[in-house]
């Protein structure tokens, strides 16, 4: 498996973000049921063929629980708040409810239902599996460490937060399982009186914890600030901002109505075009060095490729 | 190099008042030169920490705290600096270092810190080359962190304490954690630094007897805020952490005190002393018979079909390496840890057949974090929630506890307790229902010398034809002070089941100090030699 120069090992984690939100854009934009199992599916081949012995590597069948579970929920819901009358060519035919509600007319439960309004319904359910499994092969195949690694200066204090969280979680668990297995030995209180010795002991440990690795990196040279200018520091931040607005506006008016498109990819573009120039400003002047740099190779820029042609034959509609 | 000019450090209350009579450093002065090997004692709660973290910025940034005089390195007075801005000078290395991991990777965890600082490529590569190699680890670099052993992880902590080329190393009980072997690979790394590499080493220890050979001069923290510095056999004057070649030495009046077991030795055999053989204690009644007793994780055999029996009235060790499968033994006669195959029996029955209730009245177990065990608020609550849990008379726990550990103020917080007294207090709670076996799981961590002796009192205490004692440890000279019959594990068989004075013997891998200097049949502790 380390072999394969897809594996999670040997791409950047980045990319698999961008192929998962590429994933994720098409099937929103998408009407088609084949198309979006078929986004469904390939999310699904892609971890289980590139994915690395990683912890994370395994959250991939939460997502897919979901997943199933979000289209039979969708399904039976269509099939219980049936909003058919006397379709012509009923598939399935139950007995229907009729519930007085007091006021207005009463609401019908169950009844007969179409070959059309069932599929509509899988459709639905498809779309936001397909959505969901696509983040999720992101999640499972991007080392977050690593990805936290590339972000550019201005947020590298929120990525350091982030990666201390990522540090605690598991050591959260293996004290309070620890503190579990030691209780038993005295044996268990009952109701509220066990709850503060499970959880001082927990939190006694995590605050130690992360005040251990504080000190570590302090004592390592973090908190070591460049000498920017408050105005340049302004800038930085009012940029970044900027950024976001713009992309978020942009990528949500495209996702509601399609039909616009110049005014969107124009505030796309120009939500783009200030991301670099915040990512410019924030690593000027950086007192940091990167010695570990995350590497873009063929099998990357491979993947980007096919996401991105992908996504532009959706929009061009050839494919939806 | 380094030094430190009239400096006073006491820790505040919070309305900003000093939290101790008088300050935790008081006026200290000192001068340590570039390239000395410093360890750095004294009794649990003397300062040792807070002087460490005093030379790298951590004291007042971090614990807060009122500091005064200068600290000054590399010719910069940097008092009350922030701690990043001693980095570039001062590495530092945790006891844990697990707990201090910012990456995943190694070769990421070691650059870290150049990175921070700025370091440019070229010398962090030229840097990364030289001190991976010093450490020898090489071969690790694209290795996750969590798949390292002890003593791997606290080499990696030491490269990347020093990746951005600083000169002072400071370390708090770094091979606390460590078996015999891990510790004397990082002790071996720490000696070339200094006599090869000029680096200058502070390292704090509770386990002195494995390190006094090593070091070139000794720093003591005496607790009432002063400390002094010199060779280390004039450093002395008090035995209430010395190990024991230090209080071999003193109790037959050797001038100078000799530190290398070699000299001990031929200073041992100019005039060997007659001294007592040891009388273990007889065994009483089988209380505990293990059969086949087996414990497996995921694809590893922790335990392997174990047979052993235990005695009353006898303090038994089990020894062996980290990962040997002390702990899992404990687990797997308590009953409450892993699934096991195989059985353990007492006279009541089989213990899987017994009621949990009733198990855990016969069966008592001390784990490594003692003070998970306490939860509630002061002394007197845990004492009536032990008595009422166990059913037995109001003051049970109580009086146990007194017998162990003195007077002590029932309104006080088991918190503020120190290690040795919160070890007593879970102790006398396990054992308000006298329960015939009593499980300790390494109870030495963390306890100074001074605690150790109050331990091994304790337990001797506990002795009871109708108990057995059983001690997990790796802590050679406790398991001197305390044990009967020593028995060995490796990698989850017993290699040997033993009375104390042969399995500590002068001829042992397990040879206590004592028996490796006098080389002498039957001679493991102290209190054996006639002064």
């Amino acid at each position: 498996m380390k072999n394969n120069p897809f594996n999670a090992q040997n791409t950047n984690p980045a990319t698999w973000w961008l192929v998962g939100i590429c994933l994720a854009v098409l099937a929103s934009l998408t009407t088609s049921a084949l198309l979006l199992l078929f986004i469904a599916v390939g999310s699904m081949l892609i971890v289980l063929l590139c994915r690395d012995q990683s912890s994370w590597s395994k959250s991939i069948k939460f997502y897919l629980l979901l997943a199933i579970a979000v289209v039979l929920i969708r399904v039976i819901f269509r099939i219980i708040f049936n909003l058919e009358t006397a379709p012509s060519n009923p598939i399935l035919v139950l007995p229907s409810l009729e519930i007085s509600l007091g006021f207005g007319s009463s609401l019908r439960l169950f009844g007969a239902i179409s070959a059309t309004s069932l599929m509509a319904a899988i459709t639905d359910g498809l779309r936001l599996a397909a959505i969901i499994l696509s983040m999720g092969m992101a999640n499972s195949l991007a080392n977050p460490r690593k990805l936290l690694r590339q972000t550019p200066g201005a947020l590298y204090e929120i990525a350091t937060a982030i990666s201390i969280a990522i540090n605690l979680a598991p050591q959260l668990i293996s004290s309070l399982n620890r503190v579990r297995r030691a209780r038993k030995l005295r044996g268990e209180s009952k109701g509220l009186r066990a709850l503060p010795g499970l959880v001082i002991p927990v939190l006694e440990d995590t605050i130690d914890q992360s005040m251990a690795l504080a000190a570590s990196m302090a004592a390592r040279g973090f908190g070591r600030r460049s000498e920017a200018s408050s105005l340049r520091i302004g800038a930085t931040r009012f940029t970044g901002l900027t950024a976001t607005t713009l992309l978020a506006l942009g990528a949500t008016l495209l996702l509601i109505s399609p039909q616009n498109q110049a005014l969107d990819l124009i505030l796309l573009l120009s939500g783009l075009s200030a991301s670099v120039i915040y990512i410019r400003l924030s690593a000027l002047g950086a007192s940091r060095t990167r010695f570990v740099k995350a590497k873009w190779r063929y099998p990357d820029f491979l993947l980007i490729g096919v996401s991105v042609s992908l996504l532009i034959l959706g929009f061009s509609g050839v494919i939806l | 190099m380094l030094s430190l000019r009239d400096l006073t450090f006491s820790f505040l209350k919070p309305d900003g008042t000093p939290a101790t009579e008088s300050p935790t450093l008081n006026r200290v002065n000192l001068d340590i030169d570039q390239g000395k090997f410093i360890l750095v004692c004294g009794p649990t709660g003397s300062g040792k920490s807070t002087l460490l973290k005093v030379i790298n910025g951590l004291a007042p940034s971090f614990t807060g705290g009122a500091i005064s005089g200068e600290v000054i390195i590399d010719g910069k007075n940097l008092t009350g600096r922030a701690p990043h801005e001693f980095a570039s000078l001062v590495g530092f290395v945790n006891q844990q270092p697990e707990g201090s991991f910012v990456a995943d990777r190694v070769l990421d965890e070691i650059v870290y810190g150049a990175e921070q600082l700025g370091v440019d490529e070229a010398t962090i590569s030229k840097n990364l080359a030289e001190i991976t190699a010093i450490l020898d680890i090489e071969d690790l670099l694209q290795r996750n962190l969590d798949s390292l052993s002890g003593g791997q992880q606290q080499r990696v902590a030491i490269a990347a304490a020093l990746i951005a080329g600083q000169k002072i190393l400071l370390l708090d009980e770094p091979t606390s954690a460590l078996d015999q072997q891990g510790a004397g690979k990082v002790l071996a790394v720490l000696k070339k630094l200094t006599q090869e590499h000029g680096v200058t080493v502070l390292l704090a220890e509770h386990r002195i007897s494995r390190v006094i050979s090593a070091v070139d001069e000794l720093l003591v923290v005496n607790g009432d805020g002063s400390v002094s510095l010199g060779p280390v056999e004039d450093q002395f004057k008090d035995a209430r952490f010395a190990p024991p070649i230090i209080e071999l030495g003193l109790k037959l009046g050797w001038q100078p005190l000799e530190v290398t077991a070699e000299n001990a030795n031929k200073r041992w055999q100019e005039k060997p002393k007659t001294f007592t053989p040891i009388n273990p204690n007889p065994a009483a009644e089988k209380l505990l018979t293990l059969d086949q007793l087996s414990v497996k994780f995921a694809d590893l055999l922790a335990l392997d079909e174990t047979n052993l029996e235990f005695f009353g009235n006898q303090i038994t060790a089990v020894m062996g390496d980290n990962g040997s499968g002390k702990t899992t033994l404990c687990w797997a006669i308590q009953g409450l840890g892993q699934k096991t195959t195989g059985r353990v029996s007492m006279q009541e029955g089989e213990t899987a057949d017994l009621a949990k209730a009733s198990r855990l009245d016969l069966i008592a177990m001390v784990p490594q974090r003692a003070a998970d065990l306490l939860f509630l608020n002061s002394l007197a609550e845990e004492f009536s929630e032990s008595d009422s849990f166990s059913q037995q008379p109001q003051g049970t726990t109580a009086n146990l506890f007194q017998k162990l550990a003195g007077r002590i103020d029932s309104s006080m917080h088991p918190r503020d307790l120190s290690a040795g007294q919160q070890l007593a207090l879970v102790l006398s709670i396990q054992l308000a229902k006298s329960a015939k076996v009593l499980l300790l799981d390494e109870p030495t961590r963390g306890l100074d010398y001074a605690a150790k002796r109050a331990l091994a009192k304790q337990l001797k205490q506990l002795i009871e034809p109708n108990r057995s004692i059983i001690l997990a440890s790796h802590d050679v000279e406790f398991v001197a002070l305390v044990a009967d019959r020593v028995i060995l594990l490796k990698n989850g068989k017993v290699v040997s089941d033993q009375i104390v004075g042969k399995a500590l013997n002068y001829s042992s891998p397990l040879a206590s100090q004592l028996a490796q200097i006098s080389q002498t049949e039957g001679l493991i502790r102290l209190d054996q030699v006639s002064a």
